[in-house]
């Protein structure tokens, strides 16, 4: 086991057929850090998730997090890990309160500590009040909340989120954020996020990794990558237009998500 | 080990609220085996003088129809809460959970056995209500019951199987459609000494017949041992071919 890098990727791989969603990429994340993982639609930041998440297979390279090798110790980076997923996992025809506590009992606790836990998870975003209802009755941005609360239900070292803020109002938005950073102060939970707000992963993010096409292409502090644009007072949003072109490439095979409806997928 | 058993225990109530929920999405799954038996015991009720046919009244005749019926409909089911789980994303979110993979199937069996027996109970009590009367009485329930709830499982595995291979809302619901033939090329109509030509071979040859004749000794025939025993074997059988199918997908699913 590894100390202090909560996660370390070396030389990672992921292939479709022909197809290359992460190419060759490697970084190290030091625990306790909080980091941005940007990029535009389909650059494969998504699928590095997954595999670090032990949902995807890898197809070549290694992978790290807490100290476990995500192939060979599945088990072990679950329990150490929580996921927010781009789309909000839940089951909408459960309570809130339901939810969290199935989610607590999978992830060992006793069914005690489970309700505790998830009473007082409950209570922190805000939802105790409609803890009975069902979440198909919740709006976008409760439901946003009660996932965040089910990653955490088992307090993860490593906090993987993947757009968390996505499609809230900014007022939900900063809810959010400032829960996180609060996780990240007083827990030393490291986060490692994506996200489309570019002035938000500027304030909460120590440092930024930029990939696109699969292929990581820089990697620094917010103040580190901004000096690289060719601009007097340059934001995160002009090194990201710098780096993915101004208007919108002609989509191909890199913005379809990988590993879906096979029914789907790939079928011309 | 406990643990195991405490995480399939949570999973299969989580399973079985979930194929309750709404429970207004139930009635159809009654409906149809109640409408097919009101329907078919008024239509065909003469039958019951024809030489060869054995039972007493049609009605009694067509009970164990009504209530295999039921147990189709409720473990059809089972595949569109899996796929409705995996298009949401909420298979995910399970899957990287610590638990022992199986912990996930197994407890959405054991929902789909449950809520089988819960809804036969209720076709049960339709068919006394229609003046039904079961020839092994209260003794026989609990083999009913069992034979159903292991059929269901079995039957669930065909719906399991094609949402973990599919994961495609339609194609599994698409699997209903297997239902009519497996359902009424047996002898859900008349008894097999009344059957004849091919449709008696394929009836002969559906492993569902023995299940529905298992059924029907218990509801109409008495204690039949050699049947009641054929059917169990029948529903063993089937529950191997398609569970080992439903293992199969669901373990090249979370093996990724």
């Amino acid at each position: 086991m590894t100390n202090d890098a909560s996660i370390r990727i070396e030389n990672l791989t992921k292939r479709y057929g022909d197809f290359v969603a992460v190419d060759n990429i490697s970084l190290t994340v030091p625990a306790g850090q909080v980091f941005g993982f940007l990029g535009p639609n389909g650059a494969g930041k998504s699928t590095t998730m997954r595999i670090l998440s032990t949902l995807l297979a890898k197809t070549s390279g290694a992978a790290f997090v807490a100290g476990y090798d995500v192939e060979t110790q599945p088990d072990e980076v679950r329990r150490s890990i929580g996921f927010a997923m781009q789309d909000i996992s839940l089951d909408s025809m459960a309570s809130g309160w339901e939810n969290l506590q199935l989610l607590g009992v999978l992830y060992g606790l006793t069914p005690k500590a489970s309700k505790a836990r998830a009473d007082e998870l409950l209570q922190a975003v805000g939802l105790s009040k409609v803890a009975d209802k069902w979440v198909n009755s919740y709006s976008g941005g409760m439901r946003r909340r009660l996932d965040l609360a089910g990653v955490l239900m088992h307090q993860p070292r490593v906090l993987f989120l993947d757009e968390p803020t996505q499609g809230l109002d900014p007022q939900a938005r900063r809810v959010i954020y400032e829960y996180l950073e609060g996780l990240n102060k007083d827990h030393g939970t490291t986060l490692f996020l994506t996200t489309h707000y570019m002035e938000e992963a500027e304030a909460l993010c120590q440092r930024i990794a930029f990939i696109n096409k699969g292929k990581l292409l820089m990697e620094g502090t917010p103040e580190e990558l901004k000096a690289k644009v060719d601009k007097p007072n340059a934001t995160l949003d002009d090194l990201f237009i710098q780096v993915v072109g101004r208007s919108p490439a002609e989509e191909d095979e890199s913005a379809l998500v990988q590993g879906t409806d096979p029914f789907v997928q790939g079928r011309r | 080990m406990l643990r195991f058993f405490q995480q399939t225990g949570y999973l299969f109530v989580r399973g079985l609220k979930q194929s309750l929920r709404p429970l207004p999405a139930l009635i159809p799954s009654l409906f149809m085996p109640l409408f097919f038996l009101v329907v078919n015991a008024g239509a065909f009720a003469n039958l019951r003088h024809m030489p060869g046919f054995n039972a007493g009244s049609y009605l009694v005749f067509y009970a164990p129809v009504a209530i295999l019926q039921a147990v189709f409909f409720s473990s059809g089911d089972a595949g569109i809460d899996l796929v409705v789980d995996i298009t949401s994303g909420y298979f995910d979110r399970l899957k990287i959970t610590p638990i022992h993979p199986m912990s996930l199937l197994l407890g959405k069996l054991l929902a789909v056995g449950v809520r089988v027996m819960a809804q036969m109970l209720l076709v049960v009590l339709a068919i006394v209500l229609l003046g039904g009367r079961f020839v092994t009485g209260f003794a026989g329930l609990p083999l009913l019951l069992l034979l159903g709830a292991l059929f269901g499982m079995a039957w669930s595995g065909v719906g399991l199987t094609i949402a973990l291979l599919t994961r495609n809302q339609r194609a599994t619901q698409s699997a209903f459609v297997l239902f009519f033939p497996f359902s009424f090329i047996t002898t859900a109509q008349l008894p097999l000494n009344l059957l004849s030509g091919w449709y008696r071979t394929a009836v002969i040859l559906n492993p569902v017949t023995y299940v529905l004749e298992a059924l029907r000794a218990l509801t109409t025939y008495g204690w039949q041992w050699h049947t009641i025993v054929n059917g169990f074997l029948a529903a063993a059988g089937i529950a191997v071919v398609t569970l080992s199918a439903a293992f199969y997908a669901f373990n090249r699913n979370v093996t990724r």
